[in-house]
């Protein structure tokens, strides 16, 4: 019934537009790719783009997940699709940069395999601690631990990993680092007193409010809105941080004419209410779209500073 | 308790014939997804979420309760009938449901299922709304060293049910851990056993394995025993008493201990994330066959085991809410998919969940009490209807099925890929049944072996790798020596006195 | 856990008594064989290494080949436990999971709507179905009716 209204919609953007100006639109349906499974965040967001798009267009979207990677298999595909604007695909950078630093030359794309078109928001990746433990930030946690023989704390993604290694490379701190499934988890570990701090994004905002839960620092490039006071781990005395962004992509070599149209629709739908709702539910934070520049920009930088992180 | 009005209102929120008409729809959409072979209540769940984004909070999640709830009993229904589960959990719902469809009573199989099932959900549903803050303060207590000891509690369990060969049944054992290593290996991330194929560093897809081994493995060799004379898939006797066709209140009171055992299983299995409902079904099974008097009537269709698998699984689903309310950690892959539909309506779980939202969570707590009611009703109606649909020949519902794991797991997985990967472990599947070797403890093993390898991953960090260090758990130490017992029971002990007496 | 009796034949194409234990025998051997090649091979070379923490990415792995290669090789000397071998049906199912295969690729090629119903109904046809109702039901109705339920109601794709 949708495919319907949609279609009908279509027709009517066709008759509309035609008498007006020959602006680009596709010829049949849009698929936007996901690189995760059903149910997912990246999912969910990109469901809600594709129907804000959809409705704010007249477009007939069709959303396709191809999960594997954390979205490696989606962008092998859509590396070799055609570019005509019908094909995009929806990732995040941390694992297709970390990917591309360690293994790059097993991979069938490189980062101009791509037409960047857009970032949807940025997630927030901050280090938390229980609101009674002996240290306010990154410096008490590395004196915490020289002076304890070694502590553990817990992250959920690569990069968090990395980020803390770099640290214990540069104090000599020797924090122990245990992995899990999720920042929700990672929190629970520090809840239940079995590790002494905890990488989480997004999932620890409840608790700074509720007082369990104290935040060390934040480990994005910037400090978060949320808590202001809050130091970067840069700021900190470490240069190192993790930006992870869901960002939007087509392959390489689409028309001009087709990049600008498809990069101004996704901006609208992003920054739509309905979006809008969606990303502060999902991720705690604003979306924040850089344009198909920005994209570009972010993932070139983002290159060297995981190159940074594996000490590459 | 002292929240009376927020509670009230809760209920009163959730009372509205919008909300019963949206659970109502959930429910018989869950069960009738869940009951095709091939589909399962991951994928009605799945399927469902992007539908509710345009509903109100409530009656969205009171949809998506009545889809997870009626998916879950759904999912008995092909398992008992044609022997086809299309989860581990209901793997167990097969052993000794199908041999019961098999002498012509699947009505009264399935009925068993959707009765204790729903028993063990409310037992779990009443727990969770009456004592989920203290028990959620206890599962933090439960670290990684204890979650590895409590793993290894429940693989020393299941190993009661290996069958007529410990050293196959371990190899079994062995070849699902590997399956599981496939993908990134959690402490570094880093891609293993992937033959360059970038979709498998998530790891084999775990539907296309589950319904390659359990469902399209029995699928082929059910086609291929296909003789001359056509037979309708299930033979009922012309002549049926009417007790071959219901469970009388005689028959269910005698599960009473059964079902109790599995409820209470499943609601700490639940409770404590990580370990799941396919543990769950088995150790539940395992353990009514240990304690019963008749453990050789087990799998020939006693209905204590269908009583058994069916209370377990369905209480880690009420379970399972405990920490994702108050943590927001999934307990399994249905509960990921209902905590990212939480915060798509805006409702964060955690600390503050009751306090902001308690309105919300008590109407949520009212639609799953009213969504069990519904389970069991609609319940009463579906399971006739596929009871109905068996008569059909064994050609068309074979066929059928195939077909339709094909569409499932290609929907599920996202393209021909997975397809492809259960027809290899189909074939897999069948010949290490042909052989003798489990196919169900290579299915436990490969759904434990992530979580296993992770908290032991994390056990061995936290104790620094010495052993030693185990002594601060006390804890993890008596689930350990538990394990070492029970295996000891079950393993020799038991099959020896067994040997003895036959 | 001393050798099992031999397993009385079943049907047509079934191997007798000491076939069945040899055959249980070398399914054993099988897993000795299998544990080596992954262990010294397989695992090798599919697996990239790191040089820190407790467990590395190939400790489990290497574990398990480990398994199966010892235990193989216990269950090749002392073989234990029952098996059920009938030729015809391996051939019979083998072959369906090579047909099955073979439309999956038609249908990545020629469209689901297409293939399916021409794949059930020449499955049904193989295995002996002949009533003209139960095959349209099979081949016609109930294919198209997973199309129409997916693809135009629940808009997810098929091939």
């Amino acid at each position: 019934m949708k495919l319907k209204t949609a279609f009908a919609g279509l027709m009517a953007l066709l008759m509309l537009t035609g008498l007006a100006r020959a602006e680009w639109k596709p010829s049949g349906p849009v698929t936007l790719e996901i690189g995760f499974d059903a149910g997912g965040e990246t999912d969910t967001l990109g469901r809600v783009i594709a129907k804000e798009m959809a409705d704010q267009t007249g477009w007939t979207m069709v959303v396709k997940n191809k999960p594997g990677g954390g979205g490696i298999a989606m962008f092998t595909t859509l590396a070799v699709a055609k570019p005509d604007g019908q094909t995009i695909g929806m990732g995040v950078n941390m694992p297709i940069l970390v990917n591309l630093v360690l293994r790059g030359d097993k991979l069938p794309f490189k980062l101009d395999s791509f037409d960047y078109l857009a970032t949807v928001a940025r997630a927030q990746v901050a280090l938390v601690a229980k609101k009674d433990a002996p240290f306010n930030d990154l410096k008490g946690l590395v004196d915490y631990s020289k002076s304890h023989e070694g502590t553990i704390v817990s992250f959920d993604a690569k990069p968090q990993e990395l980020l803390m290694r770099f640290v214990n490379k540069q104090a000599g701190a020797d924090i122990k680092l245990i992995s899990t499934k999720s920042s929700a988890e990672s929190i629970q570990e520090v809840l239940g007193g079995h590790v002494i701090a905890a990488f989480a994004a997004g999932a620890h905002i409840p608790y700074l409010e509720s007082g369990d839960l104290k935040m060390i620092a934040s480990a994005n490039a910037t400090r978060h809105s949320y808590a202001p006071d809050a130091q970067t781990v840069t700021e900190q005395g470490f240069d190192i941080f993790v930006d992870p962004y869901f960002f939007i992509a087509a392959p390489k070599g689409l028309p001009a004419d087709a990049k600008d149209a498809l990069a101004k629709a996704l901006d609208k739908a992003i920054n739509s209410d309905a979006t809008r709702k969606a990303i502060v539910n999902a991720l705690k934070t604003d979306p924040s779209d850089l344009g198909p520049d920005g994209t570009e920009k972010m993932l070139v930088d983002g290159v060297q500073n995981v190159k940074k992180l594996f000490d590459k | 308790m002292s929240e009376l009005p927020t509670i009230l209102a809760g209920v009163e929120h959730a009372f509205t014939l919008t909300n019963l008409l949206f659970v109502v729809f959930g429910v018989m959409a869950g069960q009738f997804v869940g009951a095709m072979p091939g589909t399962g209540p991951v994928m009605a769940m799945a399927i469902a979420i992007p539908f509710t984004f345009a509903l109100d909070p409530l009656p969205a999640i009171a949809f998506l309760v009545g889809v997870n709830k009626g998916g879950l009993f759904g999912g008995s229904i092909p398992a008992i009938l044609i022997n086809t589960p299309g989860t581990p959990d209901a793997a167990a719902t097969a052993f000794d449901g199908h041999p019961l469809a098999r002498k012509g009573k699947p009505e009264k199989a399935t009925k068993m299922a959707l009765f204790s099932s729903v028993t063990g959900d409310t037992f779990s549903d009443i727990v969770l709304i009456t004592v989920s803050a203290p028990l959620a303060a206890l599962a933090l207590k439960m670290g990684p060293v204890e979650i590895f000891a409590l793993m290894v509690f429940a693989f020393s369990i299941i190993a009661g049910l290996v069958g007529d060969s410990m050293v196959k049944g371990l190899i079994a054992a062995a070849l699902g851990l590997l399956a599981a290593m496939v993908g990134l290996d959690p402490e570094h991330g880093t891609p293993r056993l992937y033959f360059g194929h970038f979709e498998l560093f998530d790891g084999l897809p775990l539907a296309a394995v589950a319904i390659g081994m359990l469902a399209v493995s029995e699928i082929l060799r059910r086609l291929a025993a296909i003789g001359s004379d056509i037979l309708p898939t299930i033979v009922i006797p012309k002549s049926q008493s009417k007790d071959d066709r219901r469970v009388s209140w005689a028959e269910y009171w005698s599960c009473r201990y059964v079902m109790l055992r599995g409820a209470i299983i499943g609601t700490i299995l639940g409770a404590i994330p990580g370990v799941g409902s396919t543990a769950a079904a088995f150790i539940s099974y395992a353990s009514a066959k240990q304690a019963a008097k008749d453990p050789d009537s087990f799998g020939k269709g006693n209905i204590q085991g269908v009583a058994a698998t069916e209370s377990a699984n369905s209480a880690v689903v009420g379970a399972n809410l405990i920490p994702l309310l108050t943590l927001g950690i999934p307990g399994s892959v249905t509960a990921a998919l209902l905590i990212s539909a939480f915060k798509i309506h805006g409702i964060q779980p955690g600390p503050l969940l009751f306090e902001q939202e308690g309105r919300l969570i008590y109407g949520l707590f009212a639609a799953m009490l009213m969504a069990n009611l519904m389970n069991l009703l609609l319940g009463q109606v579906s399971l006739r209807l596929w009871s109905f649909a068996v008569k059909a020949p064994e050609t068309l519902v074979f066929t059928s099925a195939l077909v339709l794991c094909i569409a499932g797991v290609y929907v599920s997985t996202g393209g021909a890929f997975g397809v492809v990967i259960m027809l290899i472990f189909a074939l897999t599947g069948y010949f290490m049944s042909l052989f003798g070797y489990s196919v169900v403890v290579f299915i436990i093993a490969f759904f434990l072996g992530n979580k296993f390898e992770l908290s032991l991953s994390q056990t061995l960090v936290i104790l620094d790798g010495h052993p030693t260090n185990l002594l601060s758990h006390p804890l993890a130490l008596v689930l350990l020596t538990c394990a070492v017992l029970s295996a000891w029971w079950l393993g020799f002990y038991a099959p020896r006195k067994a040997r003895k007496k036959a | 856990m001393k050798t099992s009796p031999p397993l009385q034949s079943q049907g047509s194409g079934s191997f007798t008594g000491k076939h069945i234990v040899s055959l249980n025998r070398l399914s054993g051997l099988f897993f000795v064989l299998a544990g080596l090649l992954l262990y010294f091979v397989i695992i090798p070379a599919e697996t990239e290494t790191v040089d820190y923490g407790w467990l590395r990415p190939q400790t489990i792995p290497n574990a398990c080949a480990m398994a199966m290669t010892t235990l193989g090789a216990l269950h090749a000397l002392i073989p234990t436990g029952s098996i059920s071998v009938k030729l015809r049906e391996i051939l019979k199912v083998t072959f369906f999971t090579a047909f099955t295969l073979l439309s999956l690729w038609l249908m990545e090629t020629f469209g689901f709507l297409l293939i399916a119903p021409l794949f059930a109904g020449a499955l049904m046809l193989l295995v002996g179905e002949r009533r003209i109702g139960w095959l349209a039901g099979g081949a016609i109705v109930f294919p198209v009716a997973i199309w129409l339920a997916v693809v135009p109601l629940l808009e997810r794709s098929l091939p």
